[in-house]
């Protein structure tokens, strides 16, 4: 990708290592998220340190000689050939750096978790622009040249260092590389060689990332007697409900349970904390071990994927018909906690099944009530649907409707006053009794203001009111008592006495 | 996020003593038609607030707003403060709405302004506050108990907001030493005590009101650690608006509210119908709301509020939804929320749009077990084939009745007459050799004969019953029904053969005595054929489903109503089932026919099947007509 890094060319001469390359991440992200359709992907960029010290050459008992970014290639060999078997829709950038970069385009657009890998031996460069440099004077950087960690969206940094714990320890390398990691809200962690530098120590360093980053979460999506075993990508992160009470990160299940479905109209574009693609797989084969299947594998495993396209897969059924029937399916994830698979169109010819995580709790979508009763609707003693399915149970009613659902007085401003009987009821709660005074008093001025047209009960009505009023303000009387209503004046002028006020 | 943080439990401590009757010193305008009508009118005198009121209605107004975005789990204690603590609610669930809290200041009223004044003191509600802070919530005890051993990580932290007219700093250092005090020592008592906890933090927010016009006594201060339990504020505040300005941004950094103003609502004018102008609506909600926004940068920053307060709003513009579109939105967060202003037009407006949903609603909870659910879908998917071309039956209207029924945990003798009639009604098309809906693909030629079709119709159709047959004695029945009726391999019928004819012997004299009732019996049944078969003709074309069996059709009730008219046939003949109605009249159309109509005389032999299969399992003496298998 063209993102105008200068490539390295090993050798000519020594730039120090400049993190704020890190910057040129953002771009080549944004450049990735503008071609694809719905951003469920976790991206991952590469970041490889190119300068010369990653030309040392590395003391090997045996006959060939390695340098430094030899163990670096076959690491990321390693990873890549990881990811192209487990993580065939993963978008992957390689990004090189010695010791300049430039900003090309700014982001456009949202997504998830972006990883990335930044692969460096630790020698971290000297004077202006230099790690070291850009650390110590990170506190005196202004709003328009801020460093570029932490990154303003989601994401993880991996620093592989083509290096071993001594030889890091030994210059302040490791507190640096540490610092870059706090910086980024501590999302991230940093590896080192164990042992000598090797090949085989440089596998086993990579292994633990893939471990760590890169193993695929499968999972048996389960509905009554129907089973298939699929992937759930990118992989659910753990979730912390409180830190307090209860600060054991939640997993989710690998047996995914499907309990019910509901219509997309009731569940309502729910909050979620991520959505996952749910891909069916073929399991049992070589290519989920990690680090095994290499090329060879690949004509078994395009076989074996064509066997499993013959085989009826729940998935596509499960799909097809939430597409169809315009409903979600609601899963549970563990215990209290709830998901949703649903059809997501991609483009109009392509849609995939996916699955959203809710947060974890009793009632995570306070519109639907308790996730544990909402049982099938053959068990409800009357369609709540209706026989035409012209009605819906949800949303639910809360017990106590909110403020802004019921009448309720706020008089701050004047404005706020309504209604004889409200305003009884609330002078009487704010202890506002000229209140009531006041009104009687206008209500009596009404009364003398009344014209010769006006229908003799009119008078009755408002004397009578004004004095119930009166009453009431004396704060003493059995008229004082809150839920006490002002009803109208029993007169016989009509013969049904209406509601006056 | 934290359950049990500080704003877990907010006790407020209102001062209910002789001084805070006194007048707030902001006029009301209430008198406000005069303004419009003939001179001559003498307004009536202004009127204002109390301290007291201007209190209270303040503190209402930021318990409306806490309730509307916290409905559960934030908690408000309220307490009055004068020759002694009043009480007025406790940390229930129940005691958690306006409602409540405005029928209790109703009974406590306004302070009497001619009550020794000796007497009275905040100190009163203060003490009482910490003792209320100190008694456990029904969710600090739901934690704890489901915690067990982990019962120490439930916290408890509370708030004191405390509105008083103080007379000096040394009088508010006082209270604080006194809140202090009175911590310390119910620590004591509650380290004790199951039913009580010691308090870890506590927030005093100490709001000092005086009537506008009248010089403050007290100095604001900003928080500051008394001790590691308690911290200290002081807010001097004008009485009246002032007052409410003051716990309206309270509650906002209580309970971490940001505001949004929604711009540009179209609404139509009270006086002229057909007008409609734009208006705004403030709104305030959980900060997080905004998490993403200030992400992005875009702040949409609308300056300060509309009510002038200090902080800043975020500007969105209303779009009018579209009604009809169902579709999925990608939601990161949905947050509850209570407008700023909410007796307002067009806050009401806004908020009457939004609930009232065109569609219909019932109230209260459905309140079914999601056990229920995940067991019907058990029983739904016991057998489910999912490719087209794998099923005959999920292919056949006809079998719909039955398929529909059979997967219920438990069935009405009309689901089993029902059932019994869909095989009734493919015995007769395998009679007629109807066409059966069996995939062709992957055969060569023409596919399997008529009669293999139905050997795999049959078969399939056995399969969805059995699995079936543990959940009821009456899924049993429709079974043994089947069982009876379907066409058997060659090999089996030569063994049924064989044994008939003893059975025929056996039942010779039994079988003359029936042959009365059976006859009149038969009557009501041919009627009842009749029936089905016009039903049927009208089914011929349906007989067939050619969509997709993804989700199953309604059942084609046409000929079942129809038959739902006739009297049961049962009723009227007592112990005479519809099972044996019909094996008779299959035995007697086939007497009267050739002999080379080999199917009908097997069909003889399926009821002498189920004798066999009764003495097998039961061990008893059974009829020739079935009458015993119906128990």
């Amino acid at each position: 990708m063209e993102v105008g890094v200068e490539r390295g060319n090993g050798g000519l001469m020594i730039p120090p290592m400049d993190l704020e390359t890190i910057a040129i991440i953002q771009l080549s992200v944004c450049i990735l998220i503008g071609n694809i359709g719905i951003i469920f992907i976790m991206p991952t960029v590469v970041v490889m340190d190119v300068s010369l010290s990653m030309t040392r050459p590395v003391s090997v008992e045996g006959s060939e000689e390695y340098q430094r970014k030899h163990l670096a290639a076959h690491g990321l060999t390693m990873l890549f050939e990881h990811m192209a078997t487990n993580y065939k829709l993963e978008f992957t950038a390689l990004v090189v750096f010695s010791s300049l970069w430039e900003l090309m385009v700014p982001f456009t657009r949202d997504y998830n978790t972006l990883q990335v890998v930044l692969v460096t031996d630790g020698c971290l460069g000297i004077g202006r622009g230099s790690l070291r440099h850009s650390l110590a004077t990170h506190s005196q950087r202004s709003e328009s040249n801020r460093f570029p960690l932490p990154f303003p969206f989601p994401s993880k940094l991996y620093i592989m260092c083509m290096a071993n714990l001594e030889e890091l320890q030994s210059t302040d390398s490791l507190d640096c590389l540490e610092r870059l990691i706090d910086l980024n809200n501590g999302e991230g962690q940093i590896f080192t060689i164990d042992g000598p530098l090797c090949l085989k120590n440089v596998q086993s360093m990579f292994g633990k990332l893939i471990d760590l980053a890169y193993t695929p979460f499968h999972a048996v999506l389960k509905c009554g007697h129907l089973t298939a075993d699929v992937q759930v990508f990118p992989r659910p992160e753990p979730f912390v409900v409180d830190e307090e009470i209860d600060p054991i990160p939640k997993v989710i299940n690998t047996d995914l349970e499907i309990v019910g479905f509901i219509d997309i109209a009731d569940i309502s574009s729910p909050p979620v904390l991520s959505r996952h693609l749910v891909l069916p797989i073929a399991l049992n084969k070589e290519g989920d071990e990690v680090g095994t299947g290499i090329t060879d594998d690949n004509e078994d495993e395009n076989s074996a994927n064509q066997i499993a396209g013959k085989i009826p897969n729940f998935c596509v059924l499960l799909h097809g018909s939430l597409k169809v029937e315009g409903m979600v399916a609601i899963v549970q994830l563990g215990p209290e906690w709830h998901g949703m698979l649903y059809s997501q169109a991609d483009s109009k010819k392509k849609s995939n099944l996916m699955m959203s995580l809710f947060e974890p709790g009793p009632e995570p979508l306070p519109w639907l009530g308790k996730m544990a009763q909402l049982g099938p609707i053959s068990d409800a003693k009357e369609n709540p649907y209706g026989e035409d399915d012209n009605k819906s149970p949800f949303p639910l009613q809360p017990k106590n409707k909110r403020s802004y659902a019921q009448n309720v007085t706020v008089w701050i401003k004047p404005s706020g006053l309504q209604e004889l009987n409200r305003l009884r009821k609330a002078a009487l709660a704010f202890g506002f009794l000229d209140l009531l005074k006041g009104v009687a008093d206008m209500l009596e001025r009404e009364c003398t203001l009344l014209p010769d047209t006006a229908h003799p009960d009119a008078a009755f009505q408002l004397t009578h009111a004004a004095q119930q009023l009166k009453l009431a303000s004396t704060g003493t009387s059995e008229y004082a008592g809150y839920d006490h209503n002002i009803t109208p004046l029993q007169t016989d002028f009509s013969g049904s006495s209406t509601e006056r006020m | 996020m934290k359950i049990f943080s500080e704003s877990h439990k907010t006790v407020f401590v209102v001062d209910h003593c002789p001084y805070m009757a006194e007048s707030c010193r902001q006029h009301v305008e209430f008198d406000m038609l005069v303004k419009n009508r003939t001179q001559g009118i003498i307004p009536l005198a202004p009127i204002s607030k109390s301290l007291w009121t201007c209190s209270v209605e303040s503190s209402m107004e930021y318990c409306r707003i806490m309730y509307d975005i916290f409905p559960f789990k934030k908690l408000v204690n309220f307490i009055v403060s004068d020759s002694g603590a009043h009480v007025l609610n406790s940390w229930t669930q129940e005691d958690q709405n306006l409602q409540e809290l405005m029928a209790a200041l109703a009974a406590v009223g306004p302070p009497n302004p001619r009550a020794d004044p000796e007497c009275c003191s905040i100190l009163h509600g203060l003490v009482a506050a910490v003792e209320t802070l100190c008694k456990i919530t029904e969710y600090q005890h739901e934690a704890r108990t489901l915690l067990m051993e982990n019962a120490e990580r439930v916290g408890n932290r509370g708030r004191i907001i405390c509105i008083t007219n103080a007379k000096s700093d040394s009088h508010v250092r006082m209270l604080e030493d006194c809140v202090q005090e009175t911590i310390h020592e119910h620590n004591k008592l509650a380290a004790n005590s199951d039913h009580l906890m010691q308090i870890q933090k506590c927030e005093l927010v100490l709001i000092h009101t005086y009537p506008v016009g009248e010089d403050s006594l007290v100095s604001d201060r900003p928080k500051k650690e008394l001790s590691p339990v308690l911290t200290s504020e002081v807010h001097s505040v004008r009485a009246g608006r002032h007052l409410a300005t003051k716990l309206n941004i309270l509650v906002q950094q209580h309970f971490d509210l940001a505001s949004t103003t929604i711009t540009n609502i179209p609404m139509k004018e009270e006086q002229h119908a057909n007008t409609s102008a734009n208006y705004d609506v403030e709104l305030l909600h959980h900060k997080d709301a905004h998490v993403d926004f200030l992400k992005s940068g875009d702040t949409h920053l609308g300056g300060s509020s509309r009510e002038g307060s200090f902080k800043e709003t975020i500007t969105l513009k209303w779009c009018t939804p579209r009604t009809n579109n169902i579709e999925l939105h990608y939601c990161t967060g949905a947050y509850r929320i209570s407008p700023v202003d909410v007796n307002s037009r067009p806050s009401s407006c806004l908020t009457n749009f939004l609930l009232n949903d065109p569609r219909y609603k019932i109230i209260g909870n459905l309140e079914i077990p999601l056990e229920r659910a995940k067991d019907q879908l058990e029983k739904h998917t016991r057998y489910w084939p999912m490719i087209i071309s794998q099923t005959t039956i999920f292919n056949m209207q006809a079998v719909v009745p039955l398929a529909s029924v059979i997967v219920k945990e438990s069935l009405t003798e009309e689901d089993v007459l029902n059932c019994q009639k869909t095989i009734y009604n493919l015995v007769d098309m395998e009679r007629k050799n109807d066409p059966l809906p069996i995939s062709t693909v992957g055969t060569r030629g023409k596919g399997p004969k008529r009669d293999e079709q139905y050997r795999i119709m049959w078969n399939e159709l056995e399969t969805l019953v059995r699995a079936h047959i543990n959940n009821s004695e009456k899924h049993q029945r429709v079974l043994e029904c089947l069982m009876a009726c379907r066409s058997k391999p060659p090999e089996e019928e030569e063994r049924k053969k064989r044994g008939r004819k003893r059975e025929d012997k056996e039942d010779k004299s039994e079988k003359a005595v029936k042959d009365y009732e059976q006859e009149k019996s038969w009557q009501d049944l041919e009627r009842l054929k009749g029936i089905l078969e016009r039903g049927k003709e009208e089914l011929a074309e349906a007989e067939i489903i050619k969509d997709s069996p993804d989700s199953p059709e309604p059942p084609n009730k046409k000929p079942l109503v129809e038959m739902d008219e006739t009297p049961p046939v049962e009723k009227s003949k007592g112990p005479v089932s519809l099972l044996s109605f019909w094996s008779n009249r299959i035995n007697t159309a086939n007497s009267r026919k050739h002999q080379e109509f080999a199917g009908r005389l097997n069909s003889v032999n399926n009821r002498a099947e189920l004798y066999q299969h009764l003495k097998e399992e039961n061990g008893m003496e059974t009829t020739e007509n079935g009458k015993a298998s119906r128990q």
